[in-house]
């Protein structure tokens, strides 16, 4: 009984704890900012996980995703002078469109196909966001206002990275949380089903093809409202929102600790950022770092660095 | 816009993307494998090719083996790392695989050979050939000669050779090969070398045409997923056809609606055949390469 | 004993910690056809897959497998198949996109040992005279029949010493069984030895010079076939329905 109650008071505490990190760990500006970072993130590798580790596929377009949420943002932002509410509703809806359009395209190939057309995609949208003056061509677009999610009389908006922390936390609270709402429900069980044995899920009833598209569907708004904060943050969209290192870090984040671990994205987003921000070794030294480290997971450590710690615990259990 | 002329081009460019798309038709035909970092090793042949020529001061025709010798090792190396994921059938993680190989040469490359843009410049590539108000570069030339020599090399290596059929048998039912005394890991490392040597070689002869970055690769990658699923997965013959089909698509599109959005119009052209037609690549289909 | 072709012993081979397959010995001669029989789910095709070297799904083996004295435990398929053992394996028996004759093809040049027959394409053709009509077609086009021909010609000319084989008699019509199980039997009468996991007993017990009896994965039975054929046991279990 009482493990159970540590059990359910370990998630709230490891909250609250991240939520101080910033502030124990110095509280300077290049931590905060670094925290946010690591928030948002963590956000768009989460969308990635549910794909990957739950239904079993490799979906290459939700940097996609993240840039739909940058640019909707951007461009209602500072087209329209929408607020930050309505951008984020925005956002969600865009990408539920795009990942509606993609899916239903992809509905009944095989996976690998699908894989190569949302890579295409990807680059796809590369060339269309440089070159479109619509979205600012090459230039992008500037002056994203600050966020303002304040409602009645109550202010809540952020003018630097220490303001926007608890935004980013909230959101990535909110993610972690839904995300495990997800494997604990009926659609969380039927992709597990889906990507484990395709035939016996048939034959139980479900619809492989409509639940990948729910699936996919219930995934990309999250990288996309992640998307939508980093739009904040750096006050501009380009381009380079695309570029293939949030792919790679997005993946990275998913297999680093291991499948379905629902800290993992968040733990694996922190270490390859604070390598990155404190511990650098030149731009394309550290590529050259986070794309070994992809492979050397996938190829020698299927599980993760939760696999290392498999024969440990092992040990441990049978010392008691 | 002379037709005549963007005919040419186009043909010039179709080969060209069915030479670039040979490697992985045999490597997905055979191996049911897909590189997502066809791009970079293309990228890197290129690369490759320009330093021994500009910088090394090595003959052409000797910097294109060099490069090819290179791109076949970095493939060998890819298939030792990934083959226990290979002989599961892990799709996912080989694809995950290949793009991590890929990120690693892009930050390689850029560590090596820099960031600016580069080019390639051969003797073929600046003699031009001129008939009448037409014209094309010797490069050019050799690029079609090249290709239509390669596809025909290649079928008839799988038609009509001992090793094309135990390639085929391979291809077919790995299981099958091994009883009849395959060494499938060979084959699969054969198949991967011949990847890395053949994205290669393409780039050798096609990088002259245009600058050259690090950066560069993914557009590649589209065109030979366009050209290998157009063509028919496996088939030799049909990513021939398909490559220069879609070469003269992309010259007459260039031409006539935007030079920039070639890409992504002829990735739509691909939507809209796996939308209507989706055929071979529905679930549960095989392979095989013929 | 020593002089048997294969060995098998103490061969254990697990999946996910339960143990499909626990053999303490099993031996197969040169000229002698040995049969392995039992219910769906008794370890037959385990069996055979851990003899040829096929390890699908991880399982973790132990063991010894001999051939000709020599070690293979450790050998891959492939390996296996050049030092002289055959599989016709179920289900899976051509290439279908590959013509007949392309189908009787070798990866290797198999040698002539102790008195071994090495099958030429034409030696097949003359085993088997339906596959020389069919030649030219596709495997794809060929009748179950046909292809069980074919699939015991291609490993035939794998020029083996041990043929195995996974329930050949299944999807055939009885005649064609009693066909394919003769022809069995002449092979082994020139000095073949054989190993044949059968489900249809009753086929298995009019060629086989011995019978095993496999259950959930053990020998709980063996013996001679005459013996076999009127024990109680296995005439309750698996003739005793289609008496």
């Amino acid at each position: 009984m009482q493990r159970r109650w540590l059990k359910r008071l370990a998630l709230p505490l490891f909250g609250l704890l991240v939520f101080a990190a910033p502030t124990l760990l110095g509280g300077s500006g290049a931590v905060y900012s670094a925290a946010v970072l690591i928030a948002i993130f963590a956000v768009m590798a989460y969308g990635l996980d549910v794909i990957v580790s739950d239904l079993g596929e490799v979906s290459l377009a939700h940097p996609v995703f993240f840039a739909v949420g940058s640019y909707t943002t951007a461009w209602l932002s500072t087209r329209a002078g929408l607020g930050s509410w309505a951008t984020l509703a925005a956002t969600i809806v865009v990408a539920l469109l795009f990942a509606a359009a993609i899916g239903l395209v992809t509905l009944r190939l095989r996976e690998f196909v699908f894989s190569l057309v949302t890579y295409a995609v990807g680059v796809v949208a590369i060339t269309v966001a440089s070159n479109w003056a619509f979205l600012g061509g090459s230039d992008g677009i500037r002056g994203i206002p600050l966020l303002d999610l304040s409602v009645g009389g109550l202010q809540l908006s952020a003018r630097n990275d220490r303001e926007l922390w608890p935004y980013a936390f909230a959101l990535l609270a909110v993610t972690v949380y839904l995300i495990d709402r997800f494997r604990r429900s009926l659609l969380g069980a039927a992709a597990i089903m889906v990507h484990l044995n395709p035939r016996l899920a048939t034959m139980a009833g479900t619809d492989p093809a409509r639940v990948r598209l729910q699936v996919f569907l219930f995934s990309a708004p999250i990288s996309a409202a992640a998307g939508w904060l980093y739009a904040y943050q750096r006050a501009y969209v380009s381009a380079d929102v695309l570029e293939n290192y949030f792919l790679i870090l997005m993946l990275t984040a998913v297999v680093l600790i291991g499948r379905r671990q629902l800290l993992g994205p968040l733990i694996a987003t922190a270490m390859v950022l604070v390598q990155e921000k404190f511990f650098s070794l030149g731009g394309n030294v550290d590529k050259i770092v986070l794309g070994a480290v992809l492979i050397v997971i996938l190829g020698f450590f299927p599980q993760g660095l939760m696999g290392l710690l498999q024969p440990l615990r092992r040990l441990l259990q049978r010392g008691r | 816009m002379n037709l005549t002329q963007q005919l040419i081009n186009g043909l010039v460019l179709g080969h060209a993307y069915a030479l670039v798309a040979i490697g992985w038709t045999l490597l997905l035909g055979v191996a049911r494998l897909v590189n997502f970092g066809h791009g970079q090793m293309y990228m890197l042949g290129a690369f490759v090719t320009w330093w021994a020529v500009v910088k090394a001061g090595v003959p052409y025709a000797l910097a294109l083996p060099i490069a090819m010798a290179i791109g076949a090792l970095f493939g060998l190396l890819m298939q030792r790392v990934m083959l226990k994921a290979t002989f599961e059938q892990n799709l996912v993680s080989i694809m995950i695989m290949t793009l991590g190989f890929g990120y690693v040469l892009q930050g390689g490359a850029a560590l090596v050979f820099g960031s600016t843009g580069q080019i390639l410049d051969t003797a073929l590539s600046r003699s031009e050939i001129k008939l009448g108000e037409l014209w094309l570069t010797q490069q050019d030339l050799a690029i079609v000669l090249v290709a239509i020599a390669v596809f025909v090399g290649l079928k008839w290596l799988l038609d009509g050779t001992r090793i094309g059929r135990l390639v085929r048998m391979v291809a077919e039912d790995p299981k099958l090969a091994q009883l009849a005394g395959v060494n499938v890991r060979r084959v699969y490392y054969g198949v991967f070398a011949f990847e890395g040597a053949a994205v290669a070689f393409a780039a050798g002869m096609v990088a002259p045409r245009t600058p050259i970055l690090t950066s560069m690769g993914f557009e590649e990658v589209i065109m030979t997923f366009v050209v290998v699923v157009l063509g028919g997965i496996g088939s030799v013959t049909g990513s021939y056809v398909a490559g220069v089909a879609l070469g003269l698509f992309t010259a007459l599109f260039g031409a006539l609606v935007s030079p920039a959005y070639t890409t992504a119009a002829c990735f739509l052209v691909l939507i809209a055949v796996l939308v209507l037609r989706p055929g071979g690549l529905g679930a549960g289909s095989t392979a095989g390469v013929h | 004993m020593s002089g048997a072709l294969l060995q098998v012993r103490d061969l254990q081979v697990d999946y996910a910690g339960n143990r499909a397959v626990d053999v303490r010995m099993l031996s197969v001669s040169r000229g002698e056809m040995v049969g392995v029989v039992g219910a769906n789910g008794a370890g037959k095709s385990t069996l055979v897959n851990a003899l040829i070297g096929w390890s699908r799904g991880d399982p973790v083996v132990r063991g010894e497998v001999e051939l000709s004295g020599q070690r293979i435990t450790a050998w891959s398929a492939h390996q296996r198949v050049r030092a002289g053992l055959a599989l016709v394996p179920e289900g899976r028996l051509v290439f279908g996109r590959m013509t007949v004759e392309d189908n009787l093809s070798t990866a290797f040049a198999p040698k002539a040992s102790a008195g071994q027959r090495v099958y030429s394409r034409d030696d097949i053709f003359e085993l088997f005279p339906r596959l020389l009509e069919r030649r030219q077609h596709l495997g794809s086009q060929l009748s179950g029949g046909e292809r069980q021909m074919l699939g015991i010609g291609r490993a035939l000319m794998m020029g083996p010493q041990l043929l195995l084989l996974d329930e050949p008699s299944i999807g055939l019509a009885p005649m064609l069984v009693s066909q394919v199980l003769q022809t069995l039997r002449k092979l082994a009468a020139s000095g073949l030895a054989i190993l044949l996991v059968e489900q249809n007993v009753r086929a298995a017990l009019e060629v086989v010079d011995r019978l095993v009896l496999l259950e959930r994965g053990r020998v709980v039975l063996e013996g001679p076939a005459a013996q076999m054929g009127s024990d109680p046991r296995i005439a309750q279990a698996y003739l005793g329905a289609h008496a």
